[in-house]
Order: structure tokens, then C-alpha cells, then sequence
């Protein structure tokens, strides 16, 4: 509910220059509102600002968690689950969210926190997913494109998904990896994960990615 | 009242110039969490325990309350210290602005962002890349490669490059615009690498 005069200096500037515009803005859950309904409140009425005021085309939001800093908790998903209904039945607006995970690359957790966010950011109707940030995005180099390629693949199995279905999939997914976060894998950097002169997944991470399918089958969806 | 006509970013500048002196501190502890508690309240907003909701009034009703808070509260400024108003007609007017749909890219490289209305079968747009997350300069543009490169991802988001020319990406020094141009290039040079060029960023 706040913006500072650099974005709208921005704004001017590309809105002038007929720029397409994405306005981000990523509700905190646990801080100056404390319950997910209000939290989703906010979330509804600042993104309907980001047209309505500021000239937005595409909103990106992403409701964090303000103890585990994710956008893959259980209430982070409630917030932008039911924000994203809320604007899709309502209005046409463009809606995107971010991927913000609790654990690092190569991990089971890391494709499974994905694929759980995917799931409900389709089936509530969203236009635009982006991601990954793997460990929370603030570790050097702890992303790489395999993060992505769930997200795309978890979302197009999810397409067309009957809701009371997707919700029983997604609970399924959090029971496995809700009980991690005390100690969630740290992960391996790019460098790691990647084979950097034929810029190819290595095959402890491939042999990682097909686990974690298994475990989605076992939860209820499959690619 | 009908709306005179809709707000952009001009008009917003000039509410906030003649808004009303609030302080940050009461806006984020007092008039925020009063209002949207108010809200809760008066929309009768329960989620329960459902993560992707499946009641459509509830739905419904929180898309009122969200327009309901907005008009309520307002939107705040930290550099000008004012909430500007915005009335529920002005909110409505702005909402016709938005674009239905959006190109995306270039040439066969672009893509179509249009409403899904729904969970429908069409794919959301997938934009794949580190999301603002810190990456070496020695592999950013293979990295971004990395992801152009997944036919999954349609779209690149790009994370942040930590150092230019071995100096540190520091906010608001010419070092960060640097960074931000260089940036810009190493993304530009992987989707070319990846055989994507026209692929949005």
C-alpha cells in the first residue's frame, strides 16, 4: 500500500515511451497485517492500484512469509490463491507471481516447493509465472534453469485441473516437504548443477528431477 | 460519482503533492492494520484451511473489500509523506485502461499474454530465470542461456549481476548503472546464443 517517487519516475518514463509495464509488488504475511485475510485485502487493493493508478499492463505479486521469507508456505499459497480469484473472476487484469523457495538447487524440496506453487498459481487462474529464486534468492549462484523447467511443467499439467483436485494435490505436496523446514537442504550452486561448457543439468541433478516426478505421481499429478 | 476521467501516474504525482501528512510509522502500525481488520469484518472473509478457494461469494467478496480498502486507505507515498484518495468510480475507470491482452517478444520468439480466465487449459506464460537472485559475473550469460534454452520458457527474467568488471553492483552509484547495462547485454548475447533472440526480457 506505499510506492516511493523512483517508481513513479520510472513509470513516467516507460508509460510515455509506450513501454509495456510490470509493476511487482510482493505482500508481507505476519508483519503490519497479521491474518491471511487481511493480507489478501491489501493484495487485492494494491494490485488493483498498479492499474487503476500507476499504468500497469502485467502485476507480479508474491505474498512472503514474514518467518520463512517464501513465496511456497502454506499460507503464502492461501494469499495468492485466493487474491488471484478474486481479480480473475472480476476483472481481465494480467496477473503474474513470483517463486521465492525455502531450499537450494539439485534438492527434492526445491521441485516440489515449485511444483506446488505452479499448481495453484494456474489453477487460480494466473497469466504469468516467474521463477525460480532457489534459497530464497539471496544466495550467489543457487539458481539454475531446472527450477524453471518444473515450474513450466508442473503449470501445463495443471491447465484445465478441477479445483477441489488441484487443492488436494497441493496438500499433499506441502505434507512432504512442510516438515523440512526446520533444516531444509541447502542445495548446490550452478556451477554444481551444471556442466558449464555444454551448459546441460548433470545427471545427479536429472536423476534428483525424476525423483521428484515420482513423488508428484504419489501426490496426485502427473507430467 | 461518475469518474471525470481515469488516473495515471500524473495525476497520482499531483494527489500525493495535495494529500493528507501522514507519517510512515502511522501508516504501517495504526491506519493499515486498522482498516484491513475493518475489512475482514465487514466482508466476512474466512479462508478456513482451502488454499485455491472454491466459494465464488467468498471470491466475490474479497474482490469488494479490496476495492473497499484501496478507496478507504489509499495509496501512501514515503518520499512526499501523503496518502492520495481515489474514489471507487475513478478505481473502476482506471480498470478499463488495463490491457486485455499483450505481446510479448519479437518476431516468432514473442508471445501472447491474454486473460485465462480461469483454470483454463491454455498455459500461463512462463517466465524462467533467477527472479532478482545475485549471480557471478563469469557465468551470468550462461546462465541465462541455461534458461532460454528449456522450450518450456517462454520469457526471461533476469537475476542480479553481483559485480561488474570485478567492482561491486552498489544501489545508487554509477557502478549499478553500469551493472544494469552490462546486465542488459549478457542477456541479450545468451537468448542469441540460445537461437532465441527475440524472446522478452
Amino acid at each position: 500500500m506505499k510506492v516511493d517517487m523512483a517508481m513513479m519516475d520510472a513509470v513516467a518514463a516507460w508509460h510515455m515511451a509506450g513501454d509495456s509495464i510490470l509493476i511487482e509488488q510482493m505482500p508481507i504475511f505476519g508483519g503490519y497485517v497479521g491474518t491471511v485475510e487481511e493480507a489478501a485485502i491489501c493484495d487485492v487493493a494494491t494490485t488493483i492500484a498498479s492499474f487503476a493508478l500507476f499504468n500497469a499492463d502485467v502485476h507480479l505479486g508474491g505474498p512472503i512469509h514474514v518467518r520463512w521469507g517464501t513465496t511456497t508456505n502454506r499460507e503464502s499459497l492461501q494469499i495468492a490463491a485466493h487474491t488471484a480469484r478474486a481479480l480473475d473472476t472480476n476483472t481481465d487484469l494480467l496477473l503474474g507471481n513470483q517463486y521465492y523457495v525455502m531450499s537450494g538447487p539439485c534438492t527434492q524440496m526445491n521441485l516440489l516447493e515449485t511444483a506446488a506453487q505452479a499448481i495453484v498459481d494456474t489453477a487460480s487462474g494466473r497469466e504469468l509465472l516467474s521463477g525460480v529464486a532457489s534459497a530464497k534468492g539471496v544466495q550467489k549462484d543457487k539458481v539454475t534453469a531446472m527450477e524453471s523447467r518444473m515450474m513450466g511443467e508442473a503449470s501445463m499439467a495443471a491447465c484445465g485441473m478441477d479445483i477441489s483436485d488441484a487443492n488436494e494435490i497441493v496438500n499433499n505436496i506441502l505434507k512432504r516437504y512442510e516438515p523440512l523446514y526446520s533444516n531444509p537442504p541447502a542445495g548446490k550452486t550452478f556451477q554444481q548443477c551444471y556442466d558449464i561448457e555444454n551448459i546441460a543439468p548433470t545427471q545427479e541433478y536429472l536423476r534428483i528431477y525424476d525423483r521428484a516426478l515420482n513423488t508428484l505421481s504419489n501426490c496426485g499429478i502427473d507430467f | 460519482m461518475t469518474a471525470r476521467r481515469y488516473v495515471d501516474v500524473f495525476e497520482s504525482y499531483n494527489r500525493f503533492m495535495e494529500g493528507n501528512k501522514v507519517s510512515e510509522k502511522e501508516w504501517d502500525y495504526d491506519i493499515i492494520p486498522t482498516i484491513a481488520s475493518k475489512m475482514k469484518k465487514r466482508y466476512e472473509l474466512d479462508f478456513g484451511s482451502t488454499i485455491i478457494p472454491e466459494d465464488q461469494d467468498l471470491v466475490d467478496r474479497l474482490f469488494v473489500a479490496g476495492v473497499d480498502m484501496l478507496i478507504t486507505a489509499g495509496i501512501y507515498n514515503i518520499n512526499t509523506g501523503t496518502s492520495m484518495p481515489i474514489t471507487e468510480d475513478e478505481v473502476y475507470e482506471g480498470l478499463k485502461m488495463a490491457p486485455k491482452k499483450l505481446n510479448l517478444g519479437k518476431g516468432k520468439d514473442s508471445v501472447e499474454c491474454s486473460p485465462r480466465r480461469g483454470n483454463s487449459i491454455n498455459k500461463p506464460i512462463i517466465e524462467g530465470g533467477p527472479t532478482g537472485a545475485p549471480v557471478s559475473e563469469d557465468i551470468y550469460a550462461i546462465v541465462i542461456e541455461s534458461y532460454a534454452q528449456e522450450p518450456v520458457v517462454d520469457t526471461i527474467v533476469s537475476g542480479v549481476l553481483e559485480s561488474v568488471k570485478g567492482h561491486p553492483a552498489v544501489k545508487n552509484t554509477p557502478w549499478e548503472i553500469r551493472a544494469t547495462l552490462a546486465e542488459l547485454n549478457y542477456v541479450h548475447n545468451a537468448l542469441y546464443e540460445a537461437g532465441r533472440p527475440g524472446m522478452a526480457i
